[in-house]
């Protein structure tokens, strides 16, 4: 019998222009449209959450990572059909550009990846994986290991989207409570 | 282990790796210095890339996605270092192709593996017969060339179906004969919610090991004709709070370094090895997605004096 101890570890840094797309597959419009081809306009909303939404969501285990979000609000005449936020997230060590689209009913309707630049992990990009978040609301886990599958040598890239999204559902559904989205 | 990447242009980026093995390395230190990967990628459309310079072979589950916190157990398991040589690179050009049905097809042309170097009177040949004599691109010779080619499947989530296949030769005209190496395996993952499957089967053959044996009668550690060996493994994610996460596993695997050897002749021709079964139970404790403390038990059936307790910590980032 033997006792072995081990410590291992891996440090990558990456230095990227921000500009930098390695494969831009949609761009804000068309991911927009592609969600709610219904819709008319998108309007532009800048909602800014206060101290009391920012510590709900702190205790609902989301970082809401900044007060200040951009919402577009799908609309069709009068109607609102929904709303879509556009974020990125870090993968492995490169930005992953991606949207959610929430219906009005606040579940997630729709997500889409605008660009993908890690070597492996692509696949976050496939229909079959992103199909995972449709439905989800504020009362889903959201979460890869729970209701999301993870995709093996992926990890990073589906971790870091799904709470992407989680964070998302969390913070559209305060700013409509608090009124910011009527 | 170290990491640098860097992008060039919207299309192109170099991807480093710089590992220091076992904290220091001098004359005097049992450590190793090593370029583990080095390459530039770039992306010609949407679904096809090309890779050249130093990288990892697609063989396996470990091999390309080696990082502690993405694998259960201290060590990595035996398979993948006795049978495939993880961490295992070459130096060449491959192309990736990423299409949408899930499908990912890579294949290239690269250094191959260095026979010459095999030393009979060491046992290190017996432990990992190609981990005996990879090159690493260490002045790595480059007269026989390989191939490689590896599919691998992600269409439904958390479902894995992959394989690949290695081949060269592997002489480099400085022996009496020529010899192809090859080496192949199919790979499966599944990960259901909080529970995590995977399986990998590997088999290599080195051929024409007759006449490249005929020389080294009498050493200990003859080169093998064939070697092979598989595993199962399952975790589960009993608990998890914030970020925290346990997850205790099992592996089971076997496999052979040495499971035939070319025909010597009566009395000369080497025994095949018995097929080392080793039972590995343990868990990963998850501090935060990049931080893990890991304890395993390892109980093996032939080599009992190699029971052991692991313990490690690993971070990536």
């Amino acid at each position: 019998m033997r006792v072995t101890l081990a410590a291992s570890a891996f440090a990558v840094s990456a230095a990227a222009p921000a500009s930098a797309f390695a494969v831009d597959y949609l761009s804000i419009e068309q991911a927009a449209k592609l969600m709610f081809p219904d819709a008319e306009t998108f309007d532009v909303r800048d909602v800014t959450l206060d101290a009391a939404q920012l510590q709900q969501l702190d205790a609902q285990g989301v970082k809401a990572r900044s007060a200040h979000w951009s919402v577009r609000v799908a609309k069709r005449g009068a109607n609102t059909l929904g709303f879509v936020v556009f974020d990125d997230v870090i993968g492995k060590v490169e930005l992953i550009s991606y949207a959610v689209g929430i219906a009005t009913d606040g579940n997630v309707k729709q997500i889409e990846i605008l660009s993908y630049r890690e070597s492996h992990g692509f696949e976050v990009r496939l229909p079959a994986w992103r199909r995972q978040f449709v439905g989800k609301g504020a009362g889903s886990a959201i979460k890869v290991g729970e209701d999301i599958a993870n995709i093996s040598g992926a990890t990073l890239s589906c971790t870091h989207v799904t709470d992407g999204v989680r964070r998302i559902v969390a913070v559209v559904a305060a700013a409509r409570r608090g009124g910011a989205l009527a | 282990m170290l990491g640098y990447q860097h992008r060039f242009d919207a299309k192109t980026k170099v991807v480093t790796e710089l590992e220091v093995e076992h904290a220091v390395s001098s004359a005097d230190d049992p450590g190793e210095v090593e370029v583990e990967q080095a390459y530039i990628e770039h992306q010609f459309t949407p679904t096809w890339a090309a890779r050249a310079g130093l990288f990892l072979i697609p063989a396996g589950l470990l091999n390309e996605n080696h990082e502690p916190t993405s694998f259960y157990g201290v060590e990595r398991n035996f398979v993948e270092t006795a049978i495939i040589p993880s961490t295992w690179r070459e130096g060449g050009v491959q192309i990736v192709g990423s299409f949408d049905n899930g499908l990912t097809v890579q294949g290239g042309v690269t250094t191959s593996f260095d026979l010459t170097k095999w030393d009979a009177t060491s046992t290190e040949g017996r432990e990992s017969p190609l981990g005996a004599i990879h090159q690493e691109m260490a002045l790595a010779k480059a007269r026989d060339l390989a191939v490689f080619g590896a599919v691998n499947w992600r269409g439904v989530p958390g479902l894995l179906l992959g394989g690949s296949l290695f081949t060269g030769n592997a002489t480099h005209g400085q022996a009496t004969t020529q010899s192809r190496i090859t080496l192949w395996d199919l790979h499966a993952r599944w990960t259901p919610g909080r529970w995590d499957l995977s399986s990998v089967y590997s088999r290599g053959t080195i051929s024409n090991t007759a006449a490249l044996n005929a020389t080294l009668v009498g050493n200990p550690t003859l080169i093998p004709k064939s070697f092979d060996g598989w595993y199962v493994q399952g975790a589960y994610k009993v608990w998890s709070h914030e970020d925290y996460a346990l997850s205790p596993f099992v592996r089971w695997e076997q496999f052979n370094t040495a499971r035939s050897y070319a025909d010597l002749g009566p009395g000369l021709t080497p025994d095949a090895s018995p097929y080392e079964r080793v039972v590995t139970l343990g868990a990963n404790f998850q501090i935060t997605p990049q931080i893990v403390v890991k304890a395993d038990y390892q109980r093996f059936r032939e080599n009992k004096d190699l029971n052991r307790v692991n313990l490690g910590l690993g971070w990536s980032f």
